[in-house]
């Protein structure tokens, strides 16, 4: 016997050192409800020197309002002894000497002995895991958007103000309730289906990518949502925590643009449309018009009077004109329809449009200044044409009595070149500032000034192009000095 | 050749000399004594307006109807309403101002209508029938 006892003996020792080391608060409860032992971490936590506590009913622990039924609940457990946790779903709370409360979980095993039936309880401070939750609660209660936290059955565990507002449902009404009451009944059925997929591999993700998400409140209103998934690691379990937001103003705001997209490439489509109307249906009976005068002039024009060979060269006449008007529209809807940006030597641009206009340079004595020009972004084609629109403009409206003198510089802008030409011509009123840039309107007779009015207005295209502006300064008989901007970044424009 | 009383002349306000040649045309041939004017500009047309109390009336005759056109190059129809409002009432005493224009703009109109110094509203061309509406209008035989 003595061989076999001391090894037992050795044991027991070794277990009751390590039930005192243990970092849990032990407890064991006989069946009268008295300690009959705890282990060092007890004294630590409830703050009792075990002397005071072994012997004492174990309702010393417990706050006074727990206490009534306390009994009762023990005689139960003795009844029906199985390991399991006291009080699922309920908070428990435990007293320490100095009758201060703290939350706590407990679990209960029965033990079977000898002396009679003890209940080894195990108890642990959840005071800082109530905390971090509180503090979580805290963060979600004060997000911006709808939060829920959901467990992996899909119930509803927590959720915020945001959530109420969003949802029209009060919290107490929503909570413990499946996730899938605030899912459209379409897809409610597939949800589960979503749910268990997620969970068996959480991560943080957006809910539905490419598809469009749809949530209901209270009052089955279907509203368009955007979800975040976020997986989270709970005392409770896995649970996730969605995060939800309204997007409806959105959906309508994306709609309106897509709306207006859609008329915007209708417009376009009529403009060419247009293009092609003013190029080929206007032009066929034009030619023919034009046909016409020519035989009259030809054949006819010896055999009118005064009046009727006047009203025919006024015929010829304003058929040229429409022709005119009818290319320089053409001209103006083609405008960048098929160039490319690239890299642009001003001075070399501006030494071919010298050589172009050599003939109304010459024949009206023109002096051009030109400072040197930078090497910019642009479309090359347009850009000659404004060069060119601005300079002959410079050339077309000088005084009489004075040579044409032009200067073309630049400024280098924080992100743009802003280049001036300056004339000495006739200037204008700035009332007709904007005016000047609009298609086919012009300020002076067209018997002094032929043209067709559409330069300018090809300008201002060329500008909204290339994003940049033009504008004018200008006084009447003191010049004017016409400034347009282009980035200089290319990508900007 | 007719001769209305109080219609001495019109004034064409037209920078389009072939309208101009068209419009005196359509006077002619409706058969009125009546001198035509033509004023290519607005500055033009405001010039002869002034230009009435100092110079004999055989020069600078008293004009019945203005024929107005919307689109010139710098001053336009509207900018000649403006001056024209300024103008001392005994200046534009029987004076009818009839919009002739290719203007299709609806806004065009409604403005005209609201305009008190513009009494017609008339799309080119100008046609017989509407220059004799526009006399049977404003100039009832006595």
């Amino acid at each position: 016997m003595s061989t076999l006892k001391k090894p037992f003996k050795h044991n027991e020792l070794t277990f009751q050192v390590m039930v005192d080391a243990a970092p849990n608060a032990l407890i064991l409860v006989n069946q009268e409800g008295k300690i009959a032992y705890v282990n060092s971490y007890v004294e630590k936590l409830f703050q009792y020197d075990r002397s005071e506590v072994i012997g004492q009913k174990i309702e010393v622990l417990i706050p006074t309002r727990y206490k009534g039924r306390h009994t009762e609940h023990l005689q139960g457990f003795f009844n029906n002894p199985e390991a399991r946790m006291m009080g699922v779903g309920r908070e428990l709370f435990a007293l320490k000497k100095d009758k201060t409360e703290f939350p706590v979980e407990i679990g209960l095993n029965p033990i079977i002995t000898v002396d009679g039936n003890l209940v080894l309880t195990s108890i642990i401070d959840i005071t800082e895991r109530k905390k971090a939750e509180e503090r979580f609660r805290l963060v979600v209660e004060s997000a911006p958007s709808a939060m829920i936290l959901a467990d992996k059955k899909g119930i509803i565990r927590l959720v915020n103000t945001q959530t109420e507002k969003l949802f029209k449902y009060r919290r107490e009404e929503i909570l413990g309730q499946k996730i899938e009451i605030l899912i459209p009944d379409e897809i409610r059925g597939s949800h589960p289906k979503y749910r268990k997929e997620f969970s068996k591999n959480p991560e943080v993700r957006s809910m539905g990518a490419g598809r469009d998400l749809y949530a209901v409140d209270r009052d089955n209103n279907r509203f368009p949502v955007e979800i975040g998934l976020n997986p989270m690691d709970t005392s409770d379990g896995h649970m996730v925590l969605a995060s939800i937001i309204d997007i409806t103003a959105r959906k309508k705001a994306e709609e309106a643009s897509k709306n207006y997209t859609k008329k915007l490439e209708h417009k376009n489509k009529e403009l060419e449309q247009f293009t092609f109307i003013a190029s080929h249906d206007l032009q066929e009976p034009l030619k023919s018009i034009s046909s016409l005068t020519d035989i009259l002039t030809e054949d006819y024009f010896d055999k009118f009077d005064e009046e009727g060979q006047n009203s025919l060269s006024f015929l010829t006449e304003s058929t040229e004109r429409m022709r005119e008007l009818i290319t320089a529209l053409l001209d103006y809807s083609r405008l960048g329809q098929k160039s490319q940006l690239e890299e642009i030597d001003c001075n070399e641009l501006i030494e071919k449009i010298k050589i172009d206009l050599a003939s109304s340079i010459e024949e009206t004595n023109a002096n051009i200044k030109i400072a040197p020009l930078p090497v910019i972004w642009g479309y090359k084609t347009e850009l000659r044409l404004l060069f060119q629109n601005l300079i002959s403009n410079a050339i077309k409206f000088r005084k009489k009595d004075s040579d044409p003198s032009i200067t073309i510089s630049v400024q280098k802008l924080d992100e743009a070149w802003q280049f001036k030409i300056e004339d000495n011509g006739i200037g204008m009123d700035m009332k007709f500032a904007d005016k000047i840039f609009t298609i086919f309107q012009q300020l002076n007779p067209k018997d002094k000034y032929p043209g067709t009015g559409i330069g300018l207005s090809h300008c201002k295209k060329i500008m909204e192009l290339h994003d940049g502006d033009i504008w004018v300064n200008s006084q009447l008989d003191q010049g004017s000095i016409f400034y347009f901007t282009i980035n200089t970044n290319p990508q900007k424009s | 050749m007719k001769k209305i009383s109080g219609l001495d002349c019109i004034i064409l306000v037209d920078d389009d000399k072939i309208t101009n040649f068209i419009n005196k045309k359509i006077i002619k041939r409706a058969d009125i004594d009546v001198a035509v004017k033509v004023n290519s500009s607005v500055t033009e047309a405001l010039n002869y307006l002034k230009g009435m109390n100092t110079h004999p009336i055989n020069e600078y005759p008293r004009p019945g109807i203005i024929f107005l056109d919307i689109n010139m190059p710098g001053m336009n129809g509207w900018d000649f309403i403006d001056e024209y409002k300024k103008l001392p009432n005994e200046q534009k005493k029987k004076i009818i101002i009839a919009m002739l224009t290719t203007s299709i703009n609806p806004d065009d109109e409604n403005i005209a209508n609201l305009t008190p110094e513009i009494n017609m509203y008339l799309q080119k061309p100008l046609t017989v029938e509407k220059l004799e509406n526009t006399i049977d209008s404003y100039f009832p035989i006595a």
